[in-house]
């Protein structure tokens, strides 16, 4: 009998962006996130698969915090879809701080 | 056939139309992916081009190297394990919404594979597998003689 891993991982199905209109047509769906807590600074990481660094916008405005991602169709040109289990879209959200947070850094981690 | 293809190069109506044509083939009940269906860790996509099969997976915070693939006959299946980063001892959390631990997901393909020219690239998260079929189940061209 094969042994069973000690922590499975759970898909999660995604969830779309409700509240916000954008003026473009399209899916825009939450990313998930940690947020940690340090003596000196919040760190935050945001899944958000087929976003590359370059399309991740992050922007500190009146103590609201808001992540963006674009994702880019290309990979998907010229294949014919048989089966799917989740669909493709940029990725939105936005935290109301607490804390006075002064100029955000980020790093991307796949 | 069903293909998408981006005729503009606005990336917006390209988006849309993708979006549009994945939701058309959600849980596709004509395709049948064996006893590890929707549900199961990492979710995928299947496609088809002119060589095979294409499975595109979300598989975020992942270190390429520890992502297994293998496959015999028509089954294909993605082992590995998302860990949580090291060192980084917070003093608390005000979210914990990622997921992690252990994966092991076997497909079954509508074809016979051929895993020898088999391809994957892991990029921004997302794994695409490049399965062609194998020579066997390729369909076949036969002359027709003249009497």
């Amino acid at each position: 009998m094969a042994m069973m891993p000690e922590q499975e991982i759970v898909t999660k199905e995604k969830q779309q962006v409700q509240g916000t209109e954008a003026t473009r047509p399209g899916r825009y769906y939450v990313p998930d996130v940690d947020i940690c807590e340090y003596p000196d600074k919040l760190m935050l990481w945001a899944d958000m698969p087929g976003v590359s660094e370059k399309n991740v916008e992050v922007m500190l405005k009146d103590n609201n915090l808001t992540l963006t991602g674009t994702v880019s169709p290309g990979p998907y040109n010229n294949l014919s879809p048989l089966y799917t289990e989740y669909n493709v879209g940029n990725y939105f959200r936005q935290f109301a701080l607490n804390e006075d947070v002064a100029n955000p850094g980020f790093k991307r981690n796949a | 056939m069903a293909l998408i293809r981006f005729d503009t190069f606005d990336p917006f109506s390209n988006l849309l139309s993708l979006q549009q044509e994945l939701e058309r083939f959600a849980r596709n009940p004509a395709f049948n992916l064996g006893p590890s269906g929707y549900g199961a860790y990492p979710p995928i996509n299947v496609f088809e081009d002119h060589d095979g099969t294409v499975i595109i997976a979300e598989l975020p915070g992942l270190d390429p190297s520890k992502i297994q693939i293998a496959g015999q006959g028509r089954t294909l299946t993605l082992r590995g394990e998302r860990k949580r980063e090291e060192g980084l001892n917070p003093s608390g959390y005000h979210r914990r919404e990622r997921p992690f631990g252990e994966f092991s997901r076997s497909i079954q393909l509508s074809s016979e594979i051929d895993m020898s020219k088999a391809t994957a690239k892991y990029e921004a998260g997302v794994l695409m597998l490049k399965v062609p079929k194998a020579e066997t189940a390729k369909p076949r061209q036969i002359m027709v003689d003249a009497a």
